[in-house]
């Protein structure tokens, strides 16, 4: 599991736990992971976030041009696995979340312990951001041969 | 804002390839796929319609390597071109990090690309962001066609070019200028990160 | 919601110390219909029991032993019965721990009967 913030770890891992999908993803609306479990390459987990936050900005969209209100989940049900995907508001963002379930939960359950993570997540989180680190003085010339070393000109 | 996490000490930036349909987003998407050591990038996914139009978003993830002791990641986005897709282009603009403005150097598309770098600061301005506060860089894309047929970088540097941002001349079929796109982009977005403090 | 399913349901929580009958999607866990007293969580009751009677079941298969008519769990807190409500659906009882056993059994042995 990894988490961008440390208070974020908790209520995922809990529900994870708890509701035994395979995978979570929690995102910005944007696409940015904030914190997953159960991928294995970091890639990955951007490329699901960047499909993630689409379908959800996208869907919100549908279901405001067609006049249907605000939506609450996107459910997939395939043959072995499902899909869980649903927005949600933070104090001060909009979040996405992302499952991954196989035959040995239901999407109730997932359900069901997604809204007591979202409770959570709210609850625990940081009512005013905490004073950040800085980036290292060096940033900036590490980053020109970095840009050197990959794009290799 | 670029998203960091000092505790796993990485960076992950979103970049959008904006510019009229046909002016070659996805092109430089492929090509810096298929320049970037496979380590280094994830799958491409390309949403698009059957006659290769982007539906929705082509999406690439790049790992740029350990800036400072952070690790760096793209996520590279384009939007669909086609005017009738707006509601996509916004959707997909949605907390960018920086933009690459891709022209159509073609003299005959100039309308297209005047209409499409509006469309952009309009649905930035609905976002909140002024195009202004917005890194920026401008590519002048399919410069390689005979000289009759395209404006030059100076001609358009004038069109399109009001804040001197970086603009550079491409031609994103044979790679000349992707890179060097990206790098500009690049550069921007993380000098900008560097002078300020990130925020969630 | 059908008219017929709301009122088994109702029937159901006329027996005393029923709090809420639910008739739940038995794979995914989800409510289908309710009668419930007010506060009560019917969608934690329905994921739970749906896994509950999924877990059940496997374990008949491999005991090989006949299908449950009705699964009762008993908690420090209250009661839950679970009951097979028709092609891919439960009926699933919450009550308090001072309710007559049998009644509530008939209750929803009888509304399983109407429903099918």
């Amino acid at each position: 599991m990894r988490a961008l913030e440390p208070w974020v770890e908790g209520p995922l891992r809990t529900f994870v736990a708890e509701s035994q999908v395979r995978v979570a993803l929690l995102m910005t609306s944007a696409g940015q992971v904030v914190a997953q479990h159960g991928f294995t390459r970091s890639l990955d987990v951007m490329t699901a976030a960047a499909l993630g936050a689409g379908i959800v900005a996208s869907t919100r969209e549908l279901a405001r041009e067609t006049g249907a209100g605000t939506f609450g989940a996107i459910v997939h049900q395939g043959g072995k696995q499902g899909v869980f995907l649903a927005p949600f508001s933070m104090p001060d963002a909009q979040w996405i979340g992302l499952a991954v379930f196989g035959p040995d939960t239901s999407i109730g359950l997932v359900q069901l312990f997604f809204g007591r993570m979202v409770d959570d997540l709210v609850k625990t989180a940081p009512r005013t951001l905490p004073g950040r680190e800085v980036l290292p003085e060096t940033f900036e010339d590490d980053l020109n041969a970095s840009l050197r070393a990959l794009f290799g000109r | 804002m670029p998203l960091v996490n000092f505790t796993a000490r990485e960076i992950t930036c979103k970049l959008v390839y904006y510019g009229p349909g046909r002016c070659g987003k996805t092109t430089n998407l492929q090509y810096i796929h298929g320049r970037v050591p496979e380590a280094r990038r994830g799958r491409m996914v390309s949403l698009a319609t059957q006659s290769d139009r982007t539906l929705f978003f082509d999406f690439l993830p790049i790992e740029l390597g350990v800036i400072s002791g952070f690790t760096t990641r793209f996520q590279l986005y384009t939007v669909p071109g086609q005017v009738y897709y707006n509601a996509t282009r916004r959707l997909v603009l949605q907390g960018a990090d920086g933009v690459v403005f891709v022209v159509d150097s073609q003299a005959r598309r100039f309308d297209e690309n005047v209409e499409s770098f509006q469309n952009l600061q309009e649905n930035l301005l609905e976002q909140g962001v002024d195009i202004r506060q917005l890194p920026l860089v401008l590519q002048y894309n399919k410069q390689d066609l005979p000289p009759d047929l395209v404006l030059s970088a100076p001609e358009l540097d004038e069109a399109f070019n009001f804040r001197s941002v970086p603009s550079l001349p491409a031609d994103a079929l044979h790679g000349t200028g992707v890179f060097e796109t990206l790098k500009a982009l690049s550069t921007v977005v993380l000098q900008r990160l560097a002078a300020r403090p990130p925020t969630l | 919601m059908t008219a017929r399913e709301q009122m088994v349901l109702d029937d159901i929580t006329r027996v005393s110390g029923v709090k809420s009958a639910i008739l739940v999607a038995a794979d995914d866990g989800l409510v289908v219909a309710e009668s419930a007293l007010e506060g009560q969580a019917t969608e934690a009751a329905a994921a739970f029991a749906a896994r509950l009677a999924q877990r059940l079941a496997a374990l008949t298969r491999t005991l090989h032993t006949p299908p449950m008519s009705v699964m009762l769990l008993q908690a420090t807190g209250g009661q839950l019965f679970v009951a097979a409500g028709g092609e891919g659906l439960l009926l699933v009882a919450v009550t308090g721990n001072d309710v007559n056993i049998g009644e509530v059994r008939l209750a929803l042995l009888d509304a399983a009967g109407r429903l099918n």
